[in-house]
């Protein structure tokens, strides 16, 4: 997740050491063995006959539905898709900063069983989709705005309180050491000597949050909590196209105000405006915080989220009733079997979908960067590319399935495309950041000796940017691995199949081993992306 | 990002707004927020959600299953419609899903519910207490249709087991009509419901199933005849779709009225209920909204068959 802030800056000699062909020759085997998964060695896998299909899908886009009543509709749907980002966000805020603390080197010392431990616990909230914590949320506390706000929460809460932890634990000691020495408490000490050098960091990671919130709040929508995403799924299971690319527009526009935002304050906090000989609040960051705890106050009274929910009788009872059910967990032979083989898919999937997304990425990047010295056309051309990577994004995984399915022929590789294309959305645009931020030398005397334009970017451009693309790459695989589950939940296969059809039919043991499978095949990929990086620094 | 930077911008600042000054009014602010919220409905929870407080609202809820923007809006029409007639406070929540609407029922956010016939068994199953009040007429003689795609070939019969080397496609995974009683009778003429090369699909909605078969990335699916009646009737159904057989009549969807609404709003809830429904005239604009020319009583024996049904295929436990 750090990646996101901090991209692996590119080695400055050239090395071809052993442990790095290992890693690239195993990703090539994992991937050939993903796409035999996926029938592309064994037959046909293309439907020539749905593209008919597909045309009205992507011919609507041009003629979305702007009819009153609808916009009127939206409208309202955007408000609440905002309100839950934004507690949503300020939930995984504090939540991340209460578990900052429990899982901080600092606060462990030496004490490495504990802090493993802790760690550890981490991986069980993180390792579920935000969607699935929506519906095993709606199971509990029935249809009440605390169902999106926690899907949202929770989630975001582990992923938060690792990074923040990270962020404390890499500031100077000093201070805090200092601070110590004439005799100040553990907790003073880490508030006056840690926290003012990590504000920085903390600050641009939280709007980095509320920017992933909004597209999150989209998803839980589409499981029933209401706003953008449920307007979306309706429209989307009668099959209006018109509707669904309304609703993508608005999402999308959602999407680049929150972008654009997020984007000015991280700038900010990395490259504060100098002051002059007065140290002042930066007046950029102050509206921008204050707008934001205005917008979480808003939002808390949008929604009406009573805490008194949380704590009644009633989610007490539901509690004990779904507790009950699931466990103890089914470990009978045929789920178990069911469980590997899903499994499998999902991995498969995730590993297809990231491949699609790299590939694309690479190309796009150049393109969609904006340029050093730009010309009319190839400012042209990076707005379209921009534009079409965004709706890449904006249109959620289950509507990419179901559309590609019109042309494929079913199996998981409808599903790992619709990933694939969703990610290179995401990829694409994180891509032309980081060739935007290369060394523009490199290329400028290729250019000044004759390079054209395609040499230039090819031994001047994509070197440097092989790293930090590879490095967002894994880490959209630990992404791409729980969105499996999203497109699964609507039918496309792998575990998110599984548990969508134990769900349906009230197996709660059944849905406890899912879980614990989906817990461990996350973590797992986790520590299989981590050491891939760090062969990559 | 460098640690140089990030002290600097947060690192000892001489503040415009004092601290103290601004963490009263975030907290003022917070206070004013929770308070306003206080009394506010949610736009996202059911209205009326506080039994504590009176007698409260009956809340009805309905599956979307064809047209769910229609149903959204209109929904409006029956609760005012209820309403009206019943002297009760009335409010509608729509569902995106069976299984939401069967956990929500069991948990009393939704009181009456629009359910198929299996998710109605699912719910009765899981909320003891629950009574069936109507169905519509066409209810108790439903149908499902099965459908191919023109490129196999296959005229209309009423022999499955051709279908049985095809990519198939089921709707959603607890639809009555989409899929338990489909399966059943696929079974009955020993046709394995699960055993389609590559396994059978789920495309989640009637509609999607119609998409697919036309798409020809499934050969054949299984819809509602009252679908397939309205796409055929509006004439949008692709060409490349053609029915291929009919299946027996079986009961699918009911109202479903929870125990919760029974004890808050009156133990003649439940025959007032029915008798609005089935006095409804020709012509009311309820009954246009359901496709319906009239509600007849039911009773949860109506339904024994799909639970038996249900439990053959493990889709009741």
């Amino acid at each position: 997740m750090t990646a996101v802030l901090t991209p692996v800056a590119a080695p400055a000699v050239l090395r071809r050491d052993g442990v790095r062909w290992a890693w690239g020759l195993g990703t090539l085997v994992v991937l050939g063995w993903s796409l035999a998964g996926a029938g592309l060695f064994s037959g046909a896998v293309v439907n020539g006959a749905g593209t008919r299909q597909f045309g009205r899908f992507a011919a609507a886009a041009l003629s979305p539905a702007t009819d009153g009543a609808f916009l009127g509709v939206l409208a309202s749907s955007v408000l609440i898709t905002v309100a839950y980002a934004a507690l949503g966000a300020a939930l995984a805020v504090g939540l991340g900063a209460v578990g900052a603390v429990a899982v901080a080197r600092t606060t462990w010392g030496r004490r490495r069983l504990g802090w493993a431990l802790a760690r550890g616990a981490l991986a069980v909230p993180r390792g579920l989709h935000e969607a699935v914590w929506g519906l095993l949320l709606v199971n509990l506390l029935g249809l009440d705005p605390w169902v999106g706000v926690l899907a949202i929460g929770v989630p975001y809460g582990a992923v938060t309180a690792k990074v923040f932890a990270d962020l404390l634990d890499e500031v100077p000691r000093g201070p805090y050491d200092a601070l110590r020495a004439t005799g100040a408490g553990p907790v003073p000490a880490a508030l006056y000597g840690l926290l003012p050098a990590a504000s920085g960091g903390l600050l641009s990671y939280s709007f980095y949050r509320l920017e992933c919130a909004v597209r999150s709040a989209v998803v839980l929508g589409l499981i029933g909590a209401g706003g953008l995403g449920y307007q979306l799924s309706l429209s989307f299971s009668s099959l209006r196209w018109p509707e669904v690319w309304s609703c993508v527009y608005a999402l999308s526009v959602l999407c680049v105000l929150a972008v654009v935002a997020g984007r000015a304050v991280r700038r900010r906090v990395a490259d504060p405006r100098p002051a002059g000989d007065r140290l002042r609040r930066d007046p950029l960051l102050t509206t921008a915080v204050l707008t934001t705890l205005a917008a979480v106050a808003w939002s808390w009274w949008y929604l009406a989220v009573s805490p008194a929910t949380l704590v009644s009788d009633r989610t007490g009872d539901q509690l004990r009733y779904v507790l009950a059910a699931a466990w103890p967990p089914d470990v009978d032979g045929p789920l178990l079997s069911a469980v590997a083989s899903a499994a499998v898919d999902t991995v498969q999937m995730s590993v297809i979908a990231i491949a699609v997304a790299t590939v694309g990425a690479v190309l796009l990047a150049g393109v969609a960067a904006h340029p050093v010295r730009p010309t009319v056309a190839r400012r042209l051309t990076g707005a379209v590319v921009r534009a079409a990577l965004l709706v890449l994004r904006a249109v959620p995984p289950p509507v990419w399935a179901l559309v590609l399915l019109f042309v494929l022929l079913p199996g998981i590789l409808p599903g790992a495309l619709a990933l694939g294309v969703y990610t290179l959305g995401v990829l694409g645009r994180l891509a032309a950041e980081a060739t935007e931020e290369l060394d523009p030398r490199p290329r400028a005397a290729l250019t000044a000796l004759g390079a054209g334009p395609v040499a230039g970017w090819l031994y001047g451009a994509l070197p440097a940017a092989t790293g930090p693309v590879l490095a967002y790459a894994l880490y959209r695989w630990e992404v791409a691995i729980r969105d499996t589950v999203l497109v699964g939940l609507l039918g496309a296969g792998g575990l998110g199949a599984l548990l969508a059809s134990r769900l349906a039919v009230f197996d709660w043991g059944a849905v406890t081993t899912v879980l614990v499978a989906l817990i461990v095949l996350t973590t797992a990929v986790d520590l299989v992306s981590a050491r891939a990086r760090a062969a990559l620094r | 990002m460098s640690t140089r930077r990030a002290v600097r911008s947060g690192g000892r600042v001489e503040a415009q707004l004092s601290r103290r000054g601004f963490l009263t009014a975030t907290a003022a602010t917070a206070a004013a927020a929770a308070l306003a919220a206080c009394g506010r409905t949610s736009p996202v929870s059911s209205p009326g959600a506080a039994p504590s407080s009176g007698r409260g609202a009956l809340r009805l809820g309905a599956i979307p299953d064809q047209d769910p923007e229609v149903l959204q809006r209109l929904y409006g029409t029956v609760a005012d419609s209820m309403s009206a007639a019943l002297d009760l406070d009335v409010s509608y929540s729509p569902v995106t899903d069976y299984g939401a609407a069967v956990s929500l029922f069991r948990t009393g956010d939704l009181d009456l519910v629009w359910f198929g016939g299996l998710t109605g068994v699912q719910a009765r199953l899981q909320t003891p207490g629950a009574q069936p009040v109507a169905q519509r007429d066409i209810d108790q003689d439903f149908h499902s249709v099965f459908v191919v795609n023109t490129a196999t070939g296959l005229a209309p019969a009423d022999d499955l087991t051709p279908l049985a080397p095809l990519r198939f496609t089921y709707g959603s995974e607890t639809s009555t009509s989409g899929r338990l009683m489909p399966a059943f009778f696929l079974r009955e003429q020993g046709v394995d419901p699960q055993g389609f090369p590559g396994g059978p699909g789920f495309s989640g909605s009637h509609d999607a199933t119609l998409a697919l078969v036309a798409a020809g990335s499934y050969q054949a699916g299984v819809l509602n005849e009252q679908v397939w009646g309205s796409r055929t009737a509006a004439g949008t159904v692709d060409p490349a779709v053609v029915q291929y057989a009919r299946t027996p009549a079986f009961h699918d969807y009911h109202w479903l009225l929870g125990p919760q609404a029974t004890q808050r709003l009156g133990a003649d809830l439940a025959p007032r209920l029915t008798e609005w429904f089935t006095g409804l005239p020709a012509g009311d604009p309820v009954l246009e909204l359901f496709g319906a020319d009239g509600f007849v009583p039911t009773e949860a024996g109506n339904y024994a068959q799909i639970e038996q049904i249900g439990r053959s295929l493990g889709l009741v436990s």
